[in-house]
């Protein structure tokens, strides 16, 4: 019962403790391997290769793994040390560097080769279009449309015994041996260096047939020869070094060992099948393809620039002929447009027309490419008659013409002698056939005025005119005849509107007056008481035969006839009968003397004069003698008139 | 399959080239030989029911003019040495030649082909000189390129010889 009274928490730990001690035991020891930090990396380092090896076969999660790792313990370990990196990386840097400059120059002058081949070629010529038309660079461009090649055949060849270890091709109806190709590949590398290079561990890097070449990009113990057809790009060689690069990396062991069996890089394919790129078959066809739309937007570019150029020729054509046909005097009766010569317009055209040469150039077309024949003709339309008067008259600026049916009207101010001629000649122009002047205001140059006077009238020499706001001076001398004439006929003339002659002098008025004067002022003295003639009244009479002829022809002169009194005087002795009788044949025997000198009787009129007054006694004034005397007076019709 | 490389190699006119055209398959033509130097054939022989594919370097005739281009000797696993049998002096111009390419390549199986064995009458290696020969640890075959005699077995041998382990 005492046994039954125990604490079950007790037994149930007695329990536990009969049943796993060992498994705890396990436990405990398991638990201090994990927690001794040394006897975990005693064990860690037990299984870490084997566990490095089989993570490498299953994939590369391990090498992920440790690159941050490793590059930041490289990074530092260069940092903090770098004289052993120095000390290890010596012996490579130099054969790296070489290599690498003379890849990079090698590549440059590929490039540049390529580029000259390229810059003189149709295709060089055809990608420098492409260079301007899209904007990229020539060298971009050609970079570009290099990239135009295949790679048809890749081998992997041991450089020890030239054996092939594997082949692919990008076309199978390559059925090339490929062994014995990789043989004399070889071979043929063998021969160049033997040849030309002795003793050098250098290769054959490429050899070109036409469009294809084959490269070769060596490895340590394997080199790949690339068989490419058209030109690589330049991105091709460091992948195939790349390639090679990482067979030696997959399958070092192998080809440092490789006695024959090449079975083991069959694995290697697909990194060779990579290699075998085949750019060209899109690029070339988009080639081809955008070559064709570039030809066909071209073409279609230069059509439809034709057709504009022929629809804007043929416009300005139309355009020219309207206006051909629209010139007054121009009639176009056949008009040819050619494209290859010479176009050709026939017609009619009045020589006052405009110039259809400067029709042409004002249409936009080239004169010296259309051919005119005219036939002259005179066209009678309102416009050309117009010209044509225009070309025989020049028209004054203020002056106004027009042609209506025929008629000219003309206004404005003009001067009277273009008027004169246009109202003379302008009938003449065809086209023309009378003048009428609507408003014209007429303007006389005083000198063509006074030249149309001179001409009119014979100016004597001794007669000046003037002719000064329309009136007419005359100065000097003129016949009485003469001076008619002007004073009846000046007014007619164009420009003159009336006469100033008070500055001439009228010579046969003069002549008339001096003779008139003579005569009358002649006193024929008698004896007393007689009809005898004193003595000195016979002086007096001998010279009136000659003033009387000077006098008559003078009266003659001025148009007038003139008779001549013969007035008888007696002195106031006497009785007035006998004086009137006395008075009476004292002017008989005057008029007998003259009738006797051959005057007309009947322009002899012998009057007897009664002393009108009886002069006062002791006048002095006239003398007796005087009273005995006869006086003529000539008289006229222009008596009265003249003086 | 087993790849190896095999030299033919012999003085000129021995009939190297004959000796083969009828058991290789062959796509380069005989000029590479005086051009290039070598031309290359390929012939699989079945060597104790394992076929091993032998790349066949058939080396231009070594004479006072053309010297023997060592450098396409470079990796070969064996090569066939041949004289013309009834010219004794290639024989002895096979044994120089023989002598200069194990100091170039170093010991690599060999077999001698004595050619021309349908010529008897004007044989001229006789029985002191094949004596001789297998003092020297040879083993000569005798062969002929006219009636095809003994150019199979010596490629077999000679393939038998190259993937035993030495």
């Amino acid at each position: 019962m005492q046994r039954g009274a125990r604490d079950p928490a007790q037994e149930f730990e007695e329990l536990r403790r009969l049943l796993l001690s060992r498994e705890r035991e396990q436990l405990r020891e398991l638990s201090d391997r994990v927690s001794d930090k040394e006897r975990r990396s005693q064990d860690i380092a037990s299984v870490l290769p084997e566990a490095v090896k089989m993570s490498r076969e299953r994939g590369d999660q391990l090498t992920r793994a440790l690159q941050p790792a490793v590059e930041g313990s490289i990074k530092e370990s260069v940092e903090r040390r770098p004289q052993i990196f120095v000390d290890a990386l010596h012996p490579l840097i130099g054969p790296i560097v070489r290599k690498s400059v003379a890849e990079t120059l090698r590549r440059l002058l590929q490039s540049f080769n390529q580029t000259l081949e390229h810059t003189f070629s149709w295709r060089g010529l055809k990608w420098r279009w492409e260079s301007l038309r899209t904007g990229r660079s020539f060298a971009e461009v050609v970079m570009l449309r290099s990239l135009v090649y295949r790679v048809q055949q890749l081998f992997l060849i041991h450089r020890e015994t030239s054996l092939s270890l594997l082949h692919v091709t990008a076309d199978p109806a390559i059925t090339k041996d490929s062994d014995m190709v990789a043989g004399m590949l070889s071979a043929i590398q063998d021969f160049a260096r033997d040849s030309f290079a002795p003793g050098e561990d250098s290769v054959l890097e490429e050899f070109r047939m036409g469009e294809l070449q084959v490269w070769m990009v060596p490895g340590h113990y394997a080199y790949l020869a690339a068989v490419i057809q058209g030109n690589p790009s330049l991105e091709l060689r460091p992948a195939l070094q790349e390639t090679i690069e990482t067979v030696h990396v997959l399958k070092g062991s192998a080809l440092a060992e490789f006695a024959g069996d090449a079975s083991a890089f069959e694995s290697l394919r697909p990194e060779l099948e990579s290699c075998l790129r085949a750019q060209y078959a899109t690029a070339r066809k988009d080639g081809k393809s955008t070559r064709a739309w570039i030809v066909i937007v071209v073409l279609a570019a230069l059509l439809t620039a034709g057709i504009i150029v022929a629809a804007n020729n043929r416009s300005k054509w139309k355009n020219f002929l309207g206006q051909l046909n629209a010139q007054p005097g121009l009639v176009v009766t056949d008009a040819r447009q050619k494209w290859f010569s010479p176009s050709q317009v026939s017609g009619l055209r009045d020589a006052s027309s405009a110039d259809p040469a400067a029709l042409a150039r004002d249409a936009g077309l080239d004169p010296a490419r259309i051919r005119f024949r005219w036939k002259g003709h005179l066209a009678l339309d309102s416009v050309s008659v117009r010209r044509r008067v225009e070309q025989r008259f020049v028209v004054p600026d203020q002056a106004r013409i027009a042609v209506n049916d025929g008629v000219l009207e003309i206004a404005g101010t003009v001067p009277y002698e273009w008027l004169d001629s246009v109202r003379h000649d302008a009938t003449l122009i065809p086209g023309v056939k009378s003048v009428v002047e609507r408003d014209v205001n007429i303007t006389y140059d005083p000198a063509l005025t006074r030249k149309r006077f001179e001409q009119q009238f014979r100016l004597p020499d001794t007669v000046n005119a003037a002719v000064v706001n329309g009136v007419l001076i005359l100065s000097g001398e003129a016949s009485h005849r003469w001076l008619m004439r002007a004073r009846a006929a000046a007014v007619t003339l164009p420009g003159i509107k009336s006469l100033d002659d008070r500055a001439l002098i009228d010579l046969d008025q003069r002549g008339f007056d001096q003779s008139k004067s003579i005569i009358e002022s002649a006193f024929i003295y008698f004896l007393t008481d007689k009809d005898d003639i004193a003595t000195e009244g016979f002086a007096a009479l001998s010279r009136l035969p000659d003033e009387i002829r000077r006098c008559e022809k003078a009266a003659q002169q001025l148009g007038t006839d003139m008779t001549l009194e013969i007035q008888g005087y007696a002195d106031a002795v006497g009785t007035e009968n006998r004086n009137s009788d006395l008075r009476q044949r004292r002017a008989n025997r005057v008029r007998d003397f003259l009738v006797s000198c051959g005057f007309e009787p009947e322009r002899l009129k012998a009057i007897s004069v009664e002393q009108p007054f009886k002069p006062a006694a002791g006048d002095k004034a006239l003398p007796e003698q005087s009273q005995r005397r006869v006086a003529l007076k000539v008289l006229t019709l222009l008596s009265n008139s003249s003086p | 399959m087993i790849q190896k490389k095999i030299c033919m190699i012999g003085a000129s006119g021995v009939g190297k080239t004959s000796l083969i055209a009828k058991f290789v398959h062959s796509m380069f033509s005989d000029k590479y030989l005086t051009t290039v130097g070598v031309k290359i054939d390929k012939k699989t022989v079945s060597v104790d029911g394992e076929e091993v594919m032998l790349m066949i370097w058939d080396l231009q005739g070594d004479d006072d003019y053309q010297r023997l281009q060592m450098s396409y000797l470079r990796g070969t696993s064996g090569y066939l040495l041949v004289a013309d049998g009834t010219r004794q002096i290639t024989l002895d111009q096979a044994i120089e030649i023989q002598g200069r390419v194990a100091e170039a390549i170093g010991p690599v199986p060999f077999l001698l082909a004595l050619n021309k064995a349908d010529l008897a009458p004007q044989w001229e290696i006789d029985q002191s000189r094949m004596d001789d020969l297998a003092a020297r640890g040879w083993k000569p075959f005798k062969t002929s390129a006219k009636e095809g005699a003994g150019v199979e077995e010596a490629f077999v041998e000679l393939g038998r010889q190259m993937i035993q382990p030495h």
